[in-house]
């Protein structure tokens, strides 16, 4: 057993562990963070998608003692319980971004990074920056939209309609 | 999937991590990325006593040129490389091979280091690194060593890294004026492993001639492959349709693929000779840009 | 407002009835019945295509605070993992579980050897339900199939019960393997029923050697489809829990009712005593509609331990005993005359199913109806494998049945050097030719005609080959899309507040498309309130019985119930008012009583007399008013053929030296009855047809020849399209007024996005390349071959 810190969501939490524990059951079964999913369990799907220290990670493939000493951002932290969504939890709910909602937690971890580093992507830089995450129901595009309008809202500008538009 | 138990060491310093390495020997495993040996270990493929993250080691980190070589530390992700300015700028090719690599978050974890001492051909990295004619820095108890990348792959998994050493760094001579690089890789879907992929590196002096090429193949060997006939059939000579054609056609002959479920043989030569010529177009292309 | 003046055209039909409106319809037409009420037609037609409200539950999954099953605990629950089998056809002589049972905090291992025997678990006693499989529940010890659950092991956590898993060793006494196809076509029978037990087996019509001897132009190709896995993003979970007789699952199920009532039956117990509840779902497909092995494993071995019990399947565990897509092999015939009109067409399918069970791929109904053809046989064959029995599968059978079909019609048009497109019109159907009977509705023609104006149709050159894109061909195709309108029996209770908020309960699941949306806002119109004035208490089985989210029918079925069961809650207030002398529409006709935006009472010819529902009820007792509904389907379904119709263009570009295929556009166009929600809508739409692209290109499950083990059981090996694979997808709705269908005036859209776009893409990479494929997936080495 390994005795590990972590800070999850701005929250210390100390806890012995097994080496092979995985980051991603740490997160949901000791600490009761459920909003990250399990999908595949081959780094395939990127349900599971958290930040580790600012960096989007595939919580499945990282051990729970890798991430000693180090910060994890879950879907929970995106917003306060009861407080406004974020510009991409708004994104996504107000462009039909989610369907059954599985892939959504690690859609929004991965868009969180792909904004930080790139404010006004491209709906092409969008596709290849979560193409490490899979949706089985969407369609994709109404993901790509709800990020393009999280990035306008980020940049103080209005986004577009939330209105489906048609060619 | 969850994988069998093993004992977790994380080292500060490279000697520490020789002393474990010394202690379990065999049955230690170095964790870098961690994005092939952890599935592996959820698999069942592999079940080390004891995993070493290097992690904590400090100076494995870093992208520097010093002189005629550029240095990429063992521990610098593909997304780091992603990002580097004067890399990208004398080696274009590693802009086309990141992009490639798995996808977003994978790229945020795994390392350069750890694609190459994974010893597995379907890996990128080892073809661009055959092209570039790129050298491994090995670090033991006793010292490091210096090993040139067509000395460094064994077999299937295997290395030239002995049980009791480390990787740490990938050294790669500078390029001459009007040199350029390309990789592409083919592959069935975004983020899949290549069912071919062509590295190549040229460069072209200013009578059109080629001076230097380096060619390697992915994912068409039992090991990463250097195309060395291709390699000749173009130094001493011009970049023609003629010469290109040829040196397609010997990589093409020379790779010795497998059938799976990427395609059958000759499917695979086919793909290896029609990437082959594409890459060096382009390769030629940033040369003379 | 349209569901006000649904209520005026139902009082006008005499009684508040469906069966009295569906004989006034069948005497007169629809368009007769309009042109009578020109007002209620105009204002259907305004809210035929509905308000794109967002989803109700969008914030709780945006927050990652929706519950699905794998994330509810109990205390002292147990972990089960299972072990599969690793032979194909056999029996276990031997499982030891004692290095198993030596893991700490490994309790125990059920198997065939300790497991509880089950009551109601009779396999010579077929299920009520048709698609109700064979389950594998450790009460003998043979083997079907590869990936076969035999054991599970249960620990206090999950990586104990892996290890424990992973230390059970089992012998086996194997015997020959049946594979799948195309390999095993010797062994062919003829299946006693289609999933959909309506449709027959076999069809034949007029005389297919006379239509074939008449015809100048004919065709005959063999089309080859793999099998499929469904490969919802959420792996089945599920967590069960005994309390005495009493058994509580949180699970997984695209069907609540159906789980309750099948794990009811197999246990040999009454139904009350089984409470199935699915917070969220993600996604099914169709993998999750038939109640699987694993789902009476967790409460076995819940039983067994006397502990609750967690059972989450690991994705390799999702090839085989959760369903699959048959592989089939189809041969084709088509026949025209000289003016391009059909004279024959065959379409013999062979499926496949498993050695224990029986599903067989419904390939060839389509055809059936699809075209105008006097001369038509239609036959189905499945051959027995060693594989985990097929399941539906989004759009099952329509989806490789059409492929093959829409390859066909388009190779057919090719041949006759005709457009694609003006072929289709030549040969369309104004009546269903397999039922002999009036479409309910069928708008196809306008779906043609705006797909292919925004699409840009008339700019594809006849000629294949003749379009380029630097290194790429370009292609354009385009096909027929269809799904049968399909309904189930749901049950809804309807209750409206004094304080003017509605209460909707009934069991249903929401397995992603927008269920629990769709159901406020159903109720919502009625009552002239907001979305959020309704409260939908549902995913659980304490509500009323509801139908099953599968084959596109829940909008159909639920939307219904609670369609019907809000009307009569609105027929009750009405006559509230009109007895109450205090109301100002006291003694007003009923007739004349219609609701307004607000939740308003007002008479219909004064608009100035009404009062709000709220101060009716509050005046008369301040009590709830409520109704439950049981609403299945009437007789209507003996006098039309109901489907939804599309058409889909597709845009290809193809590097003939690399043999990539990129879907560079993709568009449809539906006509699907009353789309409730315009958004929720399009968006099930646009992944009907990423599913289309994953098919045409990606998805096929590998078998290895020795042991039928699926060699790519994983989501690295088994393709779907990421973001990055995707390009320009659109779908538009054209408006369609259909009473006929339903009370909620809906056809379904969950499957149609999928069937024809498939061969669209298909079709535009022969006009790309000049090439036919007619094996999917069409991957790059065929492309190259």
């Amino acid at each position: 057993m390994k005795q590990i810190t972590v800070t999850v969501n701005g929250q210390p939490h100390s806890a012995e562990v097994e080496p092979r524990l995985l980051l991603v059951h740490l997160i949901r079964e000791n600490l009761n963070l459920t909003g990250t999913h399990i999908g595949c369990d081959t780094s395939s799907c990127g349900a599971c998608t958290v930040l580790l220290d600012g960096k989007s990670v595939k919580s499945c493939t990282v051990l729970a003692v890798q991430a000693n000493g180090k910060s994890v951002s879950t879907v929970e932290g995106l917003c306060a319980p009861g407080a406004a969504l974020n510009p991409l939890q708004e994104g996504f709910k107000e462009n039909h971004g989610l369907h059954c909602g599985f892939c959504t937690p690690g859609m929004m971890m991965r868009a969180t990074e792909l904004l930080e580093h790139n404010p006004d992507p491209t709906e092409d830089e969008i596709r290849w920056g979560i193409s490490g995450n899979l949706c089985r129901c969407t369609g994709y595009n109404n993901i790509v939209k709800a990020i393009l309008y999280a990035g306008a809202k980020m940049r103080g500008e209005e986004p577009a309609s939330t209105e489906p538009q048609f060619v | 999937m969850i994988a069998a138990d093993f004992n977790y060491e994380a080292p500060t310093s490279l000697d520490e991590a020789f002393t474990l390495l010394r202690k379990y020997g065999d049955e230690a495993k170095i964790l870098s990325g961690g994005h092939s040996l952890i599935p592996m270990m959820k698999l069942r493929f592999a079940s080390p006593e004891c995993i070493i993250d290097i992690n904590n080691i400090p100076g494995l980190s870093d992208i520097t040129r010093e002189g005629d070589i550029m240095k990429i530390g063992a521990l610098v992700r593909e997304a780091q490389v992603e990002h580097a300015a004067e890399l990208l700028e004398h080696f274009p090719i590693f802009a086309d091979v990141t992009k490639l690599i798995a996808d977003p978050q994978v790229r945020n974890m795994g390392t350069v280091g750890g694609n190459l001492a994974h010893g597995d051909a379907a890996n990128d990295h080892p073809a661009v690194m055959m092209a570039l004619r790129a050298s491994v820095v090995i670090a033991g108890a006793d010292g490091t060593r210096v090993v040139p990348i067509d000395e460094f792959f064994f077999g299937f998994y295997s290395t030239a890294i002995q049980p009791d050493e480390i990787l740490t760094e990938i050294q790669i001579p500078m390029p001459s004026p009007y040199t350029g690089s390309a990789y592409h890789k083919l592959e069935r879907k975004v983020g899949d492993y290549a069912t071919a992929g062509v590295a190549v590196q040229l460069t072209i002096d200013a009578n059109g001639i080629c001076t230097y090429a380096g060619i390697g193949l992915t994912n068409v060997n039992p090991l990463p492959m250097r195309a060395a006939r291709s390699e000749e059939a173009l130094v001493g000579k011009k970049i023609t349709d003629e010469t290109i054609a040829e040196a397609a056609r010997y990589a093409s002959d020379d790779c010795n693929p497998s059938a799976d479920l990427r395609g059958d043989v000759e499917y695979k030569r086919a793909m290896v000779g029609v990437l082959t010529k594409r890459m060096i177009h382009k390769a030629a292309q940033r040369a003379v840009a | 407002m349209w569901v006000a003046s649904r209520e005026l055209a139902t009082r006008w039909c005499v009684a508040n009835s469906r069966q009295a409106l569906s004989l006034v319809l069948d005497k007169i037409s629809t368009l007769v019945w309009c042109l009578i009420q020109p007002m209620t037609f105009k204002n259907m037609a305004k809210k035929l295509l509905g308000d794109p409200i967002n989803r109700v539950d969008g914030a709780l999954k945006a927050t990652g605070r929706a519950r699905y099953s794998a994330d509810i605990k109990r205390p002292g629950m147990l972990h089960g993992v299972l072990v599969m089998s690793t032979i194909a056809n056999g029996k276990i002589t031997a499982i030891d579980t004692a290095d198993a049972l030596k893991v700490p905090g490994v309790v125990n291992v059920m198997s065939h050897q300790n497991a509880p025997k089950l009551a109601g678990m009779d396999k010579n006693k077929p299920s009520e339900i048709a698609t109700d499989r064979v389950l594998h529940v450790f009460q003998d010890d043979l083997v079907h199939y590869n990936n076969q659950p035999i054991a599970m092991v249960l620990a206090e956590t999950l990586e104990q019960a892996t290890e424990g898993a992973s230390l059970v060793r089992v012998t086996y006494q194997t015997q020959p393997v049946k594979l799948p196809l195309p390999a095993g076509k010797a062994d062919m029978s003829t299946p006693k029923q289609m999933p959909r037990v309506d449709d027959q087996v076999d069809t034949k019509r007029g005389d297919l050697a006379a239509g074939l001897a008449a015809a100048i132009n004919r065709m005959e190709e063999t089309y080859t489809t793999p099998t499929m896995n469904h490969n919802a993003l959420e792996p089945h979970a599920l967590l069960a829990y005994w309390e005495g007789d009493k058994l509580t699952m949180y699970n997984a199920t695209q069907g609540i009712s159906g789980c309750q009532k099948r794990v009811a039956e197999i246990f040999g117990m009454p139904k009350e005593n089984v409470r199935v509840i699915t917070q969220f779902l993600g996604g099914g497909f169709g993998s999750k509609g038939t109640t699987f092995s694993h789902v009476m494993l967790a409460p076995m071995a819940a039983k067994l331990t006397g502990k609750p019990v967690r059972l989450v399947l690991k994705r390799e565990q999702m090839f085989g005993m959760v369903g699959n897509r048959s592989a089939t092999v189809q041969r084709l015939n088509l026949a025209t005359g000289k003016d391009g009109k059909l004279l024959a067409t065959a379409h013999h399918s062979i499926t496949q199913t498993s050695d224990f069970d029986e599903f067989a791929e419904p390939a060839g109904t389509i055809t059936r109806m699809l075209y105008a053809c006097p001369n038509l046989d239609t036959t189905h064959k499945f051959i027995r494998a060693n594989i985990g029995t097929p399941a539906p599968m989004r759009a099952p059978g329509e989806a490789p049945g059409v492929f093959a079909l829409e390859s066909a019609i388009d190779e057919m048009a090719a041949q006759l050097r005709m457009d694609p497109l003006a072929f289709r019109l030549a040969n369309y159907a104004e009546t269903d030719p397999n039922k002999d009977k009036p479409f309910s509705s069928k708008s196809l023609r306008e779906c043609y005609r705006q797909g292919a104006e925004r699409f840009g149709w008339s700019k594809r050159p006849a000629q294949p080959r003749s379009l380029k894109n630097g290194n790429y061909l370009r292609g354009m195709g385009m096909a027929t899309t269809v799904y049968p309108m399909n309904r189930g029996e749901s049950t809804a209770l309807v209750r409206l507040k004094p304080d003017g908020t509605v209460q909707v309960e009934t069991a249903t699941q929401d397995l992603g498309t927008g269920t629990f949306t769709i159901m406020t806002q159903i109720a919502a119109e009625v009552f002239g309130l907001s979305p959020d004035q309704v409260t939908l208490s549902a995913g659980d089985s304490i509500y009323p019985t509801s139908s099953v989210s599968g084959g596109s029918r829940n909008t159909a079925s639920t939307g219904s119930a609670v369609t019907q069961a809000a009307q009569e809650v609105l027929k009750k207030a009405r006559q509230m008012a009109l007895k109450d002398p205090k109301s100002p529409l006291f003694n007003v006709a009923e007739a004349e009583i219609v609701v307004q935006k607000g939740g308003q009472l007002q008479q219909k010819s004064n608009p100035k007399v009404g009062e709000a529902l709220t101060s009716l009820l509050k005046r008369n007792g301040n009590k709830p008013l409520e109704a439950t509904v049981q609403s299945k389907q009437g007789d209507e379904k003996g006098k039309y053929s109901m489907n939804a119709f599309g058409a889909v263009f597709a845009e290809v570009e193809v590097d003939e030296l690399l043999g990539e295929v990129r879907v560079t556009r993709l568009l449809g166009s539906f006509a699907a009855g009353r789309i409730v929600n315009l958004k929720t809508a399009r968006s099930q739409v646009l992944g009907g047809m990423v599913w289309a692209v994953s098919m045409a290109l990606h998805e096929k499950t590998v078998f290895d020849p020795r042991n039928n083990r699926v060699m790519n059981a994983n989501l690295a090996e088994y393709h779907v399209p990421v973001n990055a694979d995707i390009q320009e997808i659109d779908g538009f709705f054209i408006e369609e007024a259909d009473d006929i269908v339903n009370p909620a005036g809906v056809k379904g859209i969950g499957e149609i996005g999928v069937v024809g776009t498939v061969s669209a893409i298909a079709n535009a990479i022969y006009h790309a390349t000049g090439r036919r494929f007619r094996d999917l997936p069409i991957t790059v080495d065929k492309v190259l071959a």
